[in-house]
């Protein structure tokens, strides 16, 4: 039925063109009904004009991938075909011979403004579309990856560092390696694994100090970004050890010996060394110290103290792996930026040692690195040893506690006007509290008798306040 | 003098000097509200950034915004502390994975690059 159509529509167009031939056309004829168009070469502009269902099935036809469209377009031009049967004898019969001169011509400007549309990704069907996903999916499983591989290098670190220490802590500390779970200090023989790259080690049962904290700040080697972050700006593996002594196992200084950058930066921002050493940090050359190291201390004596010839030995010969040693008896931390109207307290001070040493291989540590942290490991333990037999002579005392109660006096004076706030609103507090109480007493002999007490405290101040007045009078006098 | 102190806590054997007193301290972990400086603050920032990217993919459809929350948590992971609890973690990870799914399902298209 659809044929019958399509020789209906091409009897119209036979008029117009002397190659159409009917019979050859029923033998021309094939799925693609509009085969007999595509030959056509002087009117096609009646092709397109005649055409106005089927048009966007020409269109389709160049683009390889939709033979399968085409021929589902060029069914569905068939069926329009079949409905629009009356409207096409009508339109056929408007067309004059006459009409049609000279649109030759204009063949190619519309054969030039098809545009061929890419098929949308999403019709394509092939994997090749979803190209950013897969670029995802390999993203994660390069960080899973970089994951398990760096968490088993640091793992690996940490343990070939506590091998080759284990002797020498286990000859000097009873008790070694333990994570705080169980109350009673036990130890574990092991280190305590607080994150992918950070390991602790707590030691203690030792003459001279409390204890001994050990850090394995070791890079993070389990994280991509960072990985990448350190390809830009390399950073080193760092120990980080802090012994804590008792109050009688030190004298009290502050000292810090360092590389010059961690020295200045530790004045900015340790609250002891702000506070007790003000001077810029000075060279180590008096001490045959390489150019490279610098020293922070509270005054001279300090210095030509913990210097001894051993101790320059030991920093001389491991300047590259010592980033700063800091002794102090006000140790308190990094300096804590306070609110406002908050009431100030003096920090809480421990005496303690702290060491910060540098891995060597700048990130490409391998395992037998660790060796040669074992020697400062040593001058470590010799630093307790040697801060506990250190005294300052009588000046050197006199000057240190002249240091420590200028630092407090400040601390003070700096707060007075938040503590005297403090103290008021307190105050204010106290009465109210017992106004209160006086009120809810429903018993009124009780209250009266509370109110009299009240009273009677209250003249008893004021009297207590003259007397003091008089009694600084007459002092002056 | 060290010997006699570790001797001193086994209290074995005869030695010339009294054996010292050794404490033996527990371990405190270092609180750390003391100072908060010191913590690293990435995987908070991370997990939080996860579930910001999640919802975002979720309430506006966005391909990539689920995608760099998957990516967020699993950096919130790598960081992340062993102190911390798990079911946070395991939370955002799932959070992230659903907003990947849920605009797949609802949109089948692939992520179109945005050059």
């Amino acid at each position: 039925f659809a044929l019958l159509l399509d020789f209906k529509a091409t009897f119209f167009l036979g008029r117009y063109n002397d190659d159409f031939d009917d019979g050859e056309d029923l033998a021309e004829f094939d799925d693609n009904d509009f085969a007999e168009f595509e030959d056509v070469n002087e009117d096609p502009t009646v092709e397109v004009e005649s055409e106005p269902p089927p048009k966007p099935a020409p269109s389709s036809i160049p683009v390889e991938d939709d033979e399968d469209e085409a021929t589902v377009e060029i069914e569905d031009g068939q069926d329009e075909f079949e409905d629009a049967d009356a409207q096409v004898s009508d339109m056929y019969s408007k067309y004059d011979k006459d009409e049609f001169e000279g649109y030759e011509k204009t063949n190619s400007p519309f054969k030039d403004t098809l545009i061929y549309q890419d098929v949308p990704a999403h019709l394509q069907n092939s994997w090749e579309s979803y190209y950013m996903e897969i670029l995802m999916v390999t993203g994660l499983l390069a960080y899973i990856m970089n994951y398990i591989i760096g968490k088993n290098k640091n793992s690996r670190l940490a343990q070939a560092w506590f091998n080759s220490h284990r002797e020498l802590l286990e000859s000097n500390f009873a008790l070694v390696g333990d994570d705080g779970t169980s109350k009673e200090a036990t130890s574990t023989g092991k280190l305590n694994q607080e994150n992918e790259h950070i390991y602790n080690l707590w030691c203690s049962g030792r003459v001279c100090c409390e204890g001994m904290l050990i850090q394995l700040k070791f890079l993070k080697r389990q994280d991509l970004l960072n990985v990448l972050a350190r390809m830009m700006r390399p950073t080193c593996d760092q120990v980080q050890i802090k012994v804590t002594l008792n109050d009688e196992d030190m004298d009290t200084f502050v000292f810090a010996v360092g590389s010059r950058k961690a020295m200045s930066r530790l004045q900015k921002e340790m609250q002891d060394l702000s506070e007790f050493c003000g001077d810029k940090p000075k060279s180590g050359a008096k001490y045959s110290l390489p150019d490279s190291l610098s020293i922070l201390s509270e005054m001279a004596e300090v210095s030509d103290g913990v210097m001894d010839s051993k101790m320059v030995h030991y920093i001389t010969n491991h300047a590259d792996k010592i980033e700063s040693i800091h002794f102090s008896d006000q140790f308190s931390g990094p300096k804590v930026m306070q609110e406002e109207g908050q009431p100030l307290k003096l920090p809480e001070t421990k005496k303690t040692l702290l060491f910060t040493f540098n891995v060597p291989g700048m990130g490409n540590t391998s395992p037998k690195d660790m060796d040669s942290l074992v020697p400062l490991m040593n001058m470590v333990i010799y630093s307790i040893d040697k801060v506990k037999k250190l005294r300052l002579n009588r000046e050197g005392k006199l000057k240190a506690d002249r240091n420590r109660a200028r630092v407090e006096e400040n601390f003070l004076k700096q707060t007075h006007a938040q503590r005297q706030e403090a103290a008021q609103t307190r105050r204010e507090e106290k009465k109210r509290a017992e106004k209160e109480r006086i009120m809810n007493e429903e018993d009124p002999e009780r209250q009266r008798r509370l109110e009299e007490a009240a009273q009677r405290r209250e003249q008893k101040k004021l009297e207590k306040k003259q007397m003091k007045m008089k009694q600084i009078k007459v002092k002056a006098m | 003098m060290l010997i006699n102190g570790i001797n001193g806590v086994f209290g074995s054997l005869v030695q010339a000097r009294p054996p010292a007193f050794v404490c033996l301290c527990s371990y405190k972990p270092p609180s750390t509200d003391s100072n908060p400086t010191l913590e690293d603050p990435t995987p908070d920032y991370m997990n939080l950034l996860g579930m910001i990217f999640s919802m975002c993919g979720l309430m506006l459809k966005l391909k990539w915004c689920a995608w760099i929350a998957v990516y967020c948590s699993f950096i919130s992971f790598a960081n992340s502390r062993s102190s911390e609890d798990t079911k946070q973690m395991m939370s955002s990870f799932m959070l992230s994975i659903s907003a990947v799914v849920m605009s797949y399902l609802q949109n089948p298209q692939p992520m179109s690059p945005p050059w």
